[in-house]
């Protein structure tokens, strides 16, 4: 029992970082009907920017997450944006879908060439302590990791209801025709997804990256996996997004502890698998209809 | 109020607006009945910014606002409400009319508009909370319509809105629709249905290949031969300037 508490738990906090990366991935759907294959990659490359501004610049480890993540917000949004996403867009969804795929391996090798191959450690945001709860041993780490990420996904479900630019984000992602003669700024929205995009990236890289160490793959593993747990969720739910992320951290620690960790990497495919052929729409989403 | 000068305009290279002109009177209906691929729905997307106007002006109470965007159109007072659906599928009925209102200077304004808008709208309160995508197709439209009187419009573009719509809902928009003309709004509306829109409308305006081959009195033209001719899928044989003002 105890043993199952730790797995859960450790699967959570693993499963909610998921979460953020997956929600950033149907944001960016939502709003420019993007599938960004290069979402892992965004993930990795925050860490290294931390990495630079302690090790290279010698700032404290507070100020270099700040740092990071406005050259993160900058580069993966406004950037990313405007150098790949609009000049292919026009072109249609697939060449911009493969241009994300070569951003991936761009960014990939950029930090291997640049930066090193080796894995690097990463600082950790929170004490390394373990907890005793009820004879569980429970890592402070994930405690907090999953705090962090949950009040995150809370705060961006706050803005996009709760707030009129939220919900003219959302109008612009579900019916740009109509949000543009309601008067809504239509680009400017699909900006600040991109923003918030990036901000995602960065605080799931500055929570995962302590318990992965920083390396240049990095994004190969994590992207796939954020991509599945937003299919699996539904591609269109930011809920659907947070529950397929949260659901195959889960299973990915169940399957590794209980059944064997051989086949843990298989997991999330046979789960991909088994839900497009159930439940296409994903466990939350509601169907898209195909405009003719 | 509104006046089209020789319009010329369409999508890319494609022109669909070949000289378009016409004026519309204030507080009046005014239906733009004409065969497919005329140029009806285009010529709404050109008032209201949504089209590459090649040549020619739109005057709005003598104004030029020729290219405006949509933002620029709905601070003058025009509103637009297309065909089809157009909620925000996901959002709340209220927060689809609040929309309506988004690049209003005054807030509290809107706020109070929506509940008198409420109130002309009485499904549009004891649905609020539902999803916009829940409501029939007939409350949709009701919901657009009201979006649309959020800002207090002067004059409302509105393309079809019968499509979808049981007859009875028709007669109950195009009642709303008059009520507003009374009100002393100024509403240009494209119509299928173009018998009953006429019969409701002050005046009817043919428009042809992108050109307005009739304008008159919406009853002279409804005992139109020509126009009879043109509901049988005919043409308009010759060019009249029958334009009433």
């Amino acid at each position: 029992m105890s043993q199952f508490l730790q797995v859960m738990l450790s699967g959570l906090a693993t499963g909610s970082i998921y979460a953020l990366v997956a929600i950033g991935f149907t944001l960016i759907w939502q709003s420019a009907k993007t599938v960004n294959f290069a979402q892992g990659e965004f993930v990795m490359l925050p860490a290294f920017f931390v990495l630079v501004c302690t090790k290279v610049l010698a700032l404290p480890l507070w100020l270099a997450l700040i740092v990071a993540l406005a050259v993160t917000v900058v580069v993966l949004g406004v950037l990313f944006k405007k150098l790949v996403v609009e000049p292919i867009l026009p072109s249609g969804g697939i060449p911009l879908t493969i241009a994300t795929m070569a951003l991936a391996i761009f960014l990939k090798e950029s930090v291997k060439e640049f930066y090193g191959a080796e894995a690097q450690p990463f600082p950790p945001l929170f004490p390394s302590q373990t907890l005793n709860v009820f004879g569980a041993v429970i890592s402070l780490q994930d405690i907090c990791n999953l705090v962090v990420a949950l009040a995150i996904v809370v705060v961006l479900t706050l803005f996009l209801n709760r707030t009129r630019t939220g919900r003219c984000m959302q109008a612009a992602a579900q019916n740009p025709a109509v949000a543009e003669i309601l008067g809504i700024n239509v680009r400017r929205m699909v900006l600040y997804a991109f923003l918030i995009n990036g901000a995602l990236a960065a605080l799931a890289s500055f929570l995962i990256t302590p318990v992965y160490l920083a390396k240049f793959s990095n994004g190969e593993v994590l992207g796939l996996i954020a991509f599945i747990a937003a299919i699996v969720g539904g591609f269109n739910q930011i809920r659907g997004a947070l529950a397929g992320g949260l659901l195959i951290g889960v299973l990915d620690n169940l399957t590794a502890t209980y059944v064997t960790a051989e086949y843990r990497a298989a997991l999330p495919l046979v789960l991909l698998i088994v839900v497009i052929l159930v439940r296409p729409q994903g466990l939350l989403g509601t169907s898209e209809g195909r405009a003719v | 109020m509104l006046e089209l000068r020789n319009i010329y305009g369409g999508y890319g290279n494609i022109t669909i607006l070949n000289g378009t002109s016409f004026r519309i009177p204030p507080a009046s209906i005014t239906t733009v009945i004409g065969p497919n691929g005329a140029g009806k729905s285009t010529v709404f997307k050109a008032i209201f910014g949504l089209l590459n106007i090649h040549s020619g002006e739109i005057l709005f109470d003598g104004q030029d606002v020729t290219g405006l965007s949509p933002a620029r159109m709905l601070a003058q007072g025009v509103t637009y409400v297309p065909q089809g659906r157009n909620v925000i599928p996901q959002l709340s009925v209220f927060h689809n009319l609040e929309l309506g209102g988004i690049t209003a200077p005054d807030q509290d304004r809107v706020r109070a508009r929506m509940e008198e808008v409420m109130d002309q709208f009485p499904m549009l309160r004891q649905r609020r909370n539902q999803k916009a995508i829940e409501l029939s197709g007939g409350q949709q439209k009701q919901l657009e319509i009201a979006r649309a009187l959020l800002l207090d419009p002067r004059l409302i573009l509105i393309d079809e809105p019968s499509i979808g719509l049981s007859p009875n809902l028709v007669q109950e928009v195009f009642r709303t629709l008059q009520r507003l003309r009374d009100q002393g709004v100024t509403i240009l509306m494209v119509e299928q249905n173009a018998k009953a829109a006429l019969a409701m409308s002050d005046y009817g305006l043919v428009l042809e290949l992108g050109q307005t081959r009739l304008h008159d009195r919406a009853d002279k033209l409804l005992a139109d031969p020509r126009v009879g001719q043109l509901f049988l899928g005919g043409h308009v044989e010759e060019t009249t300037s029958a334009d009433a003002h």
